[in-house]
């Protein structure tokens, strides 16, 4: 360890201008994206010319009074004049109070521009404006309800299953079996399978003409492939989708487990065997509460990725009737279809938040669980 | 044997023939449980292999073997057909390009910025080395839906949209964190005596990083460049926002899969799944001690 002034900011320094480019920025973006939406608002001008002082501004639709006119011709490049008016306006403006300016004849709606005494704003210059529009787009969108329900069931299911199969896979491959790297390759190969393989396989399995229905056709057991995969099907859909996960998420628990238990000192373990404990009371009484930092890691780990779930519930189910948080964020944002980044913007945000949410109450759980034994 | 077993056997000063016994069927226990080790263990194995097989005996049958039904489980006969017929599929070529390059932008760039990174939290203390690592092991979860939405807008409004490179740059900030502490914690392995030692017999301390500490360094920075590539390779989510006719694979295969017929894709899924395995194979080693540092 060496103990110097500057060099380790400055070498530090590129990589968190990186991470303050690509992570701070998008998030401020992703708020204005979110809270903001163009509108248009008039402005006032203290004289009858376009680059005179703006003294208020009125939003669209406003029903303003016209005090005064007055008529100033313009140019056309030909040479020929045309009469363009502006009208001093006194109106309401969105704060409620009274504001009078100066507007050009193009920004309002007037019945006669010679003898008019009321108009009409109808156009301005481009404002963001802020809006809970979008929010509420999401909030009522019929897709919303299900997707988080969707996204919670997946995670509510998938979350334990992979914590129990990755404590077992992690307890074989430190049995120091014969063959354990071979053991730790073939359990480690998942962590290199993208969401979007381990769908395909396991649509593969499951599709009507698929393996599961061979096999159940071939042995006899039906006479028709049985359908897996429809709407009426949801309990099997989610099933599908339930195995994918564990099979493709679990090794990355797995990892994260060995690691953990390679720290636990071996005295300990040997010291549990010596006084007779079983495997069952090894596991209850030292292995698993001195996993529980990794445990930890691992479990928001897997939770943040949870509310991702992407790519195998559209490989799957094609992600019209069973949908995930993810999935409705593509859906809105994608060009081909609804287009609004505004509103998946809102989606990103919600996912951040729970996800955000559910990662503290993790934290404050095992803290609380830590204190109540240090109190007792 | 129990403990208890064992005071009671000494106290009833057992005979040599009871002894054996007992030993006997100690054995035996141990055997059995080592057996029952092995059996799960394989079980394990076979769950975990079983689907990877079912699709490569998909990828190696021709079109009409994919669309039978029943399915056969071997395929008769071994075929290239599938995986010709979806590498020939237009725009498949052109997506893998769009692939590999992303991926090995990202890594170089991650690489570059996370060296220097990752040997300032490894060798120096200083004040906000803590903080800094905090930081690092916080944003390394960050969710991609929730900054892929609004980098993908404002390279719109930069006029950088549908361009391979932009998904590079949000790959590497996505794997900078993760490789900035697995870079420290593979610096934080070499004896920093040698540094020392070279800067004795002369070197420069740059020199001393370039010649001793690096080359020492070099399998595990090797090994967690090849994550990234991973990464990269079978990330989806950001590259099907951020690009729109200069997909990447897997964003190009997902946006077609429901005009897909089944020998597409299970093809695809193979030719995806085939670089990882070997990716995955290569680092295997790593993977725990990577883990095991970044997760303290």
């Amino acid at each position: 360890m060496q103990r110097a002034k500057w060099t380790p900011y400055l070498l530090l320094l590129p990589s968190l201008i990186y991470l303050a480019i690509f992570f701070l920025y998008p998030m401020t973006q992703a708020f204005q994206l979110a809270f903001t939406r163009e509108g248009q608002s008039l402005n006032l001008r203290a004289e009858a010319a376009a680059d005179s002082a703006v003294t208020g501004n009125l939003a669209l639709q406003t029903e303003v009074r016209v005090i005064e006119r007055q008529q100033i011709d313009e140019v056309l490049p030909n040479g020929a004049t045309r009469p363009i008016f502006w009208y001093y306006v006194s109106g309401t403006d969105a704060n409620g109070s009274t504001v009078e300016g100066w507007v050009n004849q193009r920004s309002v709606f007037i019945e006669n521009r010679r003898t008019s005494e009321t108009a009409r704003v109808t156009s301005g210059e481009a404002v963001r404006e802020w809006t809970f529009d979008h929010l509420n787009r999401m909030l009522t969108d019929f897709r919303f309800g299900t997707a988080v329900s969707t996204t919670l069931l997946l995670m509510v299911l998938i979350i334990p299953a992979q914590f129990v199969l990755a404590i077992i896979m992690a307890l074989v491959l430190q049995s120091q079996i014969r063959g354990s790297s071979l053991f730790l390759y073939i359990y480690a190969i998942p962590l290199g399978i993208s969401d979007l393989v381990a769908g395909i396989l396991w649509f593969a399995i499951f599709t009507q003409r698929g393996f599961l229905n061979s096999l159940l056709v071939s042995a006899g057991f039906l006479d028709l492939p049985f359908i897996f995969i429809q709407a009426d099907h949801m309990a099997w859909m989610i099933t599908i989708i339930v195995l994918a996960e564990i099979w493709r998420a679990t090794s990355i628990v797995m990892v994260i487990v060995v690691s953990g238990l390679q720290a636990i000192p071996r005295d300990y373990l040997e010291a549990g065997e010596v006084f007779g404990a079983g495997l069952w009371q090894r596991l209850r009484y030292i292995i698993l509460p001195l996993l529980k930092p990794s445990l930890q890691v691992a479990l928001i780990l897997r939770t943040i990725l949870a509310f991702q779930v992407f790519a195998v519930v559209i490989a799957i189910t094609g992600g019209d009737i069973v949908t995930v948080l993810s999935n409705e964020t593509f859906r809105w944002y994608d060009p081909g279809r609804f287009n609004n980044p505004s509103v998946a913007a809102v989606y990103a945000g919600f996912i951040m938040i729970i996800s955000l949410a559910i990662s503290l109450f993790y934290m404050r759980a095992v803290r609380s669980q830590e204190e109540s034994v240090k109190a007792a | 044997m129990s403990a208890e077993a064992l005071a009671k056997e000494s106290l009833s000063r057992p005979s040599a023939q009871a002894w054996e016994a007992q030993r006997r069927r100690d054995k035996l226990l141990l055997q059995l449980r080592r057996a029952g080790v092995y059996a799960l263990a394989i079980l394990i194995a076979v769950w975990i292999l079983f689907p990877i097989l079912l699709i490569a005996n998909m990828a190696f049958s021709t079109p009409q073997d994919v669309r039978a039904f029943p399915k056969s489980f071997f395929p008769n006969p071994i075929s290239l057909d599938s995986i010709n017929f979806f590498l020939s599929t237009e725009g498949i070529i052109r997506a893998t390009g769009n692939s590999i390059f992303v991926a090995l932008l990202a890594v170089v760039l991650s690489s570059l910025l996370a060296v220097p990174g990752g040997y300032a939290i490894a060798r120096y203390v200083f004040p906000g080395r803590d903080a800094i690592r905090l930081v690092m092991l916080s944003v390394r979860a960050f969710p991609i839906v929730v900054l892929a939405v609004p980098l993908a807008v404002i390279f719109l409004q930069l006029g950088l949209f549908d361009q391979p490179f932009t998904l590079a740059l949000m790959h590497t900030a996505l794997t900078l964190p993760t490789t900035v502490l697995v870079i420290s914690s593979v610096f934080a392995s070499v004896p920093y005596e040698f540094e020392e030692a070279a800067q004795v017999f002369g070197c420069t301390p740059l020199q001393a990083f370039w010649q001793v500490v690096l080359p020492l360094a070099l399998p595990g920075i090797a090994a967690s460049a090849i994550l990234t590539f991973v990464l990269s390779w079978n990330e989806v989510f950001a590259a099907i926002l951020l690009t729109l006719s200069n997909r990447t694979l897997p964003a190009h295969i997902l946006y077609n899969l429901d005009k897909s017929s089944d020998p597409f894709k299970f093809a695809a899924a193979f030719v995806m799944l085939v670089p990882s395995m070997i990716f995955i194979f290569f680092i295997r080693r790593y993977l725990f001690n990577m883990w095991g540092q970044i997760n303290k």
